[in-house]
Formats: structure tokens, sequence, C-alpha cells
């Protein structure tokens, strides 16, 4: 018998999964002929950016949770702020 | 094989589902997607890599998933940076 923070944290695992799936399915969902398609799937990745966060601190890898909860808004600050200031205009 | 195990073998599969969405994602025309895609995908093999190393006991893939981590960030500012166009500072 499963003791209850356990099943909790299975839970929590199984949860982060569902989101998974859901971001898999929205990232490729929307055509690419959409106007400025690229903002919605960094969106997007934010859910699995928190998905993957918290399934690593249910795994015990608070460290890696904590780097990755740090970089990833300059990442994607990085990508949006590229895209808009700069040529690559052909979405 | 108790709920946890199920669990973390569950979350593989849908990262591994998640992780060709991306390589799609990724192999789109523009740069700034190809950046999304990977950007995506490398979260989701530091989060298989450390679900491996739980599973079956490897203990370097922690060392590697947050070796990815790092130089996925360090790549992916790097690379916008060019993206933006060096004219612009």
């Amino acid at each position: 018998m499963d003791d209850i923070i356990t099943i909790i944290k299975s839970i929590i695992l199984l949860v982060a999964a569902v989101l998974v799936i859901l971001t898999a399915i929205g990232i490729i969902r929307y055509k690419d002929d959409m106007e400025r398609v690229l903002y919605a799937r960094i969106h997007i990745l934010g859910v699995i950016d928190v998905a993957c966060m918290v399934a690593l601190l249910v795994l015990g890898e608070p460290l890696l949770a904590g780097v990755y909860f740090i970089l990833t808004p300059f990442a994607s600050h990085a990508i949006a702020n590229g895209y808009y200031y700069g040529e690559d205009k052909d979405d | 094989m108790n709920l946890f195990v199920i669990s973390q073998y569950v979350l593989m599969a849908a990262l591994a589902i998640f992780a060709v969405a991306t390589i799609r994602i990724a192999t789109r025309k523009t740069i700034a997607m190809g950046l999304v895609g990977l950007s995506g995908f490398t979260i989701a093999v530091a989060t298989f890599l450390i679900l491996l190393q739980n599973l079956y006991g490897i203990a370097f893939c922690r060392d590697i998933a947050m070796a990815l981590l790092i130089m996925d960030m360090v790549g992916t500012i790097a690379f916008a940076r060019v993206l933006r166009g060096y004219a612009r500072g």
C-alpha cells in the first residue's frame, strides 16, 4: 500500500502528463499562414515549462527546476524580441 | 509496479509525443520557429532524462540534463540576438 505522499506525487505527475499532451496538441494546431503565430506558440510553451518544472520538483530535482525557472523567461523574451525587431517575417 | 512508477512511464510517453510535435515545429522555414521548437524539445528531453535516472538508476543523466538546459538557454539567447540584427544593438 502506497503512502499518501507517493499517491500525491503520482497524481501530480499524471496531471503534468495531461498538460504535456494538451501542449503537444496546441502547438501543432495552428496553421503557419496565421498572422503572428509565433507569439501564440511561445505562449503555449509556457504551459509545458510549468508542467516540467513541477514534474522536476516532484522527482526530487529542485536545482534543475530552479535553474529552468530562472532562465526560461529570458529565452522566451529573447525569441519574441528577436522576431519583433528582426527581418525574419516569412511566417 | 506501484502507482508512482506507472505515472512516471505515462509522463515519459507524453514527453515522447510532445518531442515529436516540437520537432515538427522546429523544421519550419523560419529561424524563430526553429528556436521555439528547440526550446520545447530541450525541456522535454531534460525531463525525460530525469525520469530515466529515477527509473533505471543511471546517475549521469542528471548531469546531461543540467548541461542541456543551460546550453539551450545560452544558445537560444545568442541566436535570438543574431536574429534581431547587429545594427539595432
